[in-house]
């Protein structure tokens, strides 16, 4: 049997260089087995942006359709909700927005293109249930102070008429509103931006 | 000596793998690559062969990358169906067409067939040829008959390209035509050529990747292995 | 590093264990082209499993979803193309590697004493496997899988007096149908990879215990240095280690050259009519079980009688198993037999290639009868070694290996 001496430099090097085009191959073989659990053509598909029609919504009232296993919420507020919107309101939590829970575009106190209709993901952000709506100020439930908005009846979280939560909720942060735009003033395709952003 | 015998079997055995080629068909260039011949196939076959044959595997988003299309093109020439509630079928959709397998039975005595995987299982030069052996026969019930395929149910489809050909001899070999069809013969070849290269995509996308990127990894293989080889004799000096 | 392995080592014993089986392993040192099987054996063996657990989050093993599932797996699921074709070629190759293999085993003698139990171990392998390729290729659920199936489980039903309830059993129902599919599935994902773990498992165990035969049929053991190191031994890793990853990336070449390239090899690893969906009321032209099990199909086909077929093609596989029994010449390798051994040898290797081809192939006359000749080689190839075996005139046995230059 051979004595055991230092191997060789040729020896070392062939010996690393084997190792470091086996990790490149190995590295180049894994990522077909990662990227294959990625979304395929059908989740793609079935998560496609919807086309919504709004042009039977009344004043006051909501609509939900489902996008991403997700409902959506299309409300159309009032003058008067819209005004509410507009006041100070020292109840909520994030009133600027400023959390990343809303496209660029609707960066405001609408949280929305068109403060007429205000489209948002109906899911808390607390652990995922839906919240009521709850357009009517001063309820009995929600109290004398309530100016009106959505209520979320697992852990009690409430959010205003754009869905932007109120101070010491459970719910960490506003209601996200998904990416969307205006085909035309009836028609709106939630899940994905349109060309003006 | 008397291992290498042994081979002998393989040889034999690879020889007669080559000679099984039906020597009947008629051979066609599938040439993937030509995008433009693609997107006439994507064209006849939406327009004659969809509203009987679905291609149910096959989803018209894969048209942007596979055909070079954009998705208005796509979307304005190539989908003719609608959902359930009317409105047209998304992009993103299976290729499903509006075929009752009922009424089509009565019709046809059998549901035309899907044709997404018909290029794996027949091979493109038998559809090349099928295509091409449409010939007049008035006791048939469309009034057509099929060489490749007798008495088939479908009639000839493509006739308004090709024409009628009526055979002039008794086992079919010969044939001439008694009505003419908007192209001419090579037009005709051209596009039945696009309808099979169509369709052998379809039977199988997957084909436009393996090749290129089979073609770096046997590049990456051989690098390995020259190295490997290297390292291998150079542990084996030690071995006397 | 090594306060870490010294932890470890009072807990488990990895660096006993490295010892033992790679550094201080000692293999002989004259290994030649057909040792590279069985490495190449464990990575299909391992490839399978990976290629299988990413083909199962898709596949649904339903009948009327199974065949648009693997078209989902091809079309729509990102690299699902990849997957499917790497565990199609590589059940395919996994037969090629396991025949060569087997073939080694009968040119050196590797069976004979004191390896008759990896044999058995090797064997059963050989039929689990057979049996996990089955059950495997229904999955698909293509007019190949379900009509292949239905003509193998009915020789079940060939069987005298158990047979039809033994079919039925197998079945789960009255003909192939969901319930087989589903069955076949638990087999074929789980319970057979188990079973071939533990097999490949003890027969490397059994490996170990004896240690490898060589081409030149000596027993290293006999001839050890002060050491108790064998003379023509050599230490697995890094010898074979090193000499496996170019074996490896060898046999990568071609695989992946059918991979990329030729998927189906017209044919003969993707069937054609396997791109049809199953359909119970449509019989296809040719039914041919995939070319692996064509050789002891032809033997089946052979046979006049149906349960006569059934049993000639299982004896044709248990024969294998007997072998260290049969064979009872001392000398273990072909090296330095005896010429008839080498021409016996010979032709059971050509009868057992031709079988396989006529097994492809449609029932003709010409065919049948060059089919029973051949059937009459292979049997003939056991019977024959069997007398032969005690007389035979071999050279003589060098006590060291030799090294061809």
């Amino acid at each position: 049997m051979t004595e055991s001496k230092k191997p060789s430099n040729r020896r070392k090097f062939l010996t690393h260089l084997t190792q470091v085009l086996g990790g490149v191959g190995g590295v180049f073989s894994i990522i077909p087995f990662l990227k294959t659990m990625s979304p395929s053509s059908r989740a793609k598909a079935a998560g496609a942006p919807i086309e919504i029609d709004i042009s039977n919504l009344q004043p006051g009232s909501y609509k939900v359709v489902e996008w991403r296993g997700k409902p959506v919420w299309i409300v159309r507020r009032t003058q008067n909700m819209i005004d509410k919107t507009l006041e100070d309101n020292n109840q909520l939590s994030d009133p600027k927005s400023l959390e990343e829970h809303q496209p660029n575009y609707t960066k405001n106190k609408f949280r929305s293109i068109n403060p007429e209709y205000l489209v948002l993901l109906g899911v808390c952000t607390h652990l995922g249930c839906s919240p009521l709506y709850k357009p009517n100020a001063k309820s009995k439930e929600l109290g004398l102070d309530w100016k009106g908005g959505f209520f979320c009846p697992c852990h009690g979280s409430k959010f205003d008429l754009s869905g932007r939560v109120h101070k010491g909720m459970p719910a960490p942060y506003n209601l996200e509103v998904p990416p969307y735009y205006f085909v035309s003033e009836t028609k709106i395709i939630v899940g994905e931006n349109g060309d003006n952003v | 000596m008397n291992k290498y015998i042994l081979i002998l079997p393989f040889i034999f055995y690879s020889s007669l793998v080559g000679a099984s080629a039906n020597p009947e068909l008629q051979t066609v260039l599938i040439d993937l690559n030509n995008k433009a011949s693609l997107q006439r196939g994507a064209k006849i076959f939406m327009n004659n062969c969809f509203g009987c044959h679905s291609l149910k595997y096959q989803r018209y988003v894969k048209f942007i990358d596979h055909l070079s299309l954009d998705q208005e093109t796509i979307e304005t020439n190539l989908i003719f169906t609608t959902d359930r509630n009317g409105k047209p079928t998304k992009i993103g959709s299976l290729m499903l067409n509006a075929v009752n397998p009922d009424h089509s039975k009565e019709s046809f005595g059998i549901t035309p067939p899907d044709l997404t995987l018909i290029a794996r299982s027949r091979g493109p030069d038998w559809l090349y040829t099928f295509l091409m052996s449409f010939y007049q026969d008035e006791s048939r019930p469309f009034g057509v008959n099929n060489k490749l395929y007798p008495n088939i149910s479908m009639p000839h489809v493509l006739w308004w390209m090709e024409g009628i050909k009526k055979p002039i001899n008794s086992d079919l070999s010969e044939f001439e035509y008694v009505k003419k069809g908007n192209m001419t013969e090579i037009e005709y070849k051209q596009s039945t050529t696009d309808l099979v290269n169509f369709l052998t995509y379809v039977s199988e996308p997957a084909q436009l990747d393996r090749y290129r990127i089979g073609f770096w990894v046997m590049i990456f293989l051989v690098i390995f292995s020259f190295v490997a080889f290297l390292l291998k004799i150079e542990y084996w000096k030690d071995i006397d | 590093m090594n306060r870490l392995m010294a932890w470890i080592d009072e807990r488990l014993p990895v660096s006993n264990f490295v010892k033992n089986h790679l550094s201080q392993y000692y293999a002989p040192k004259n290994f030649n082209f057909f040792y590279y099987f069985g490495a190449l054996a464990i990575f299909i063996f391992i490839l399978q499993i990976v290629t299988g657990i990413f083909l199962t989050i898709n596949y649904k093993p339903d009948a009327a979803q199974a065949f648009a599932s693997v078209e989902y797996i091809m079309r729509d699921v990102e690299w699902g193309w990849l997957i499917r074709y790497m565990h199609s070629t590589g059940a395919s190759f996994f037969f090629i590697i396991i025949y060569l293999h087997m073939f080694r085993a009968m040119m050196y003698g590797s069976y004979k004493n004191p390896r008759e139990l990896l044999w058995i171990f090797g064997m059963l392998i050989f039929v689990l496997l057979m049996a996990e390729a089955f059950m495997g290729y229904l999955l698909p659920w293509g007019q190949m899988s379900y009509w292949g199936a239905q003509v193998i489980i009915s020789l079940f039903g060939a069987i005298p007096f158990i047979g039809e309830s033994l079919a039925l059993w197998i079945r789960g129902d009255y003909v192939i149908s969901d319930a087989t599919l589903n069955r076949f599935f638990a087999f074929h994902v789980i319970a057979l990879p188990l079973l071939l773990f533990a097999l490949i498992y003890l027969h490397l165990a059994a490996l170990h215990t004896t240690g490898s035969n060589n081409p030149d049929g000596i027993e290293i053991k006999e001839h050890k240095d002060e050491n108790g190191i064998p003379l023509d031994g050599i230490p697995f890793h890094p010898y074979y280690t090193v000499k496996d990853v170019f074996g490896l990336s060898f046999f990568l070449i071609i695989f992946a050259f059918i991979v990329f390239f030729l998927p189906e090899l017209g044919g003969y690893f993707l069937e054609k009519d396997n791109f049809v969906p199953a359909n119970p009321l449509k019989t296809p032209e040719h039914i041919v079980p995939v070319w692996y099990f064509t050789p002891f199909y032809a033997i089946l086909r052979a046979i006049p009688d149906k349960f006569g077929g059934v049993l000639a093609m299982g004896l044709a596989i248990f024969v294998l198993f007997l072998l260290p029994w049969i064979d009872r010449c001392s000398v273990k390798s072909m090296r330095y037999r005896s010429r008839i051994y080498k021409i016996l040898l010979t032709f059971f290797a050509i009868s057992f290639v031709g079988l396989g081809y006529i097994g492809m192939n449609p029932v003709t006359p010409i065919l049948t009868w060059i089919g029973r000749l051949f059937t009459l080689i292979y049997f003939g190839f056991f019977i024959a070694l069997y007398f032969i075996s005690p007389k035979e005139k071999t050279k003589k046995v060098p006590d060291r290996v030799t090294t061809h230059e």
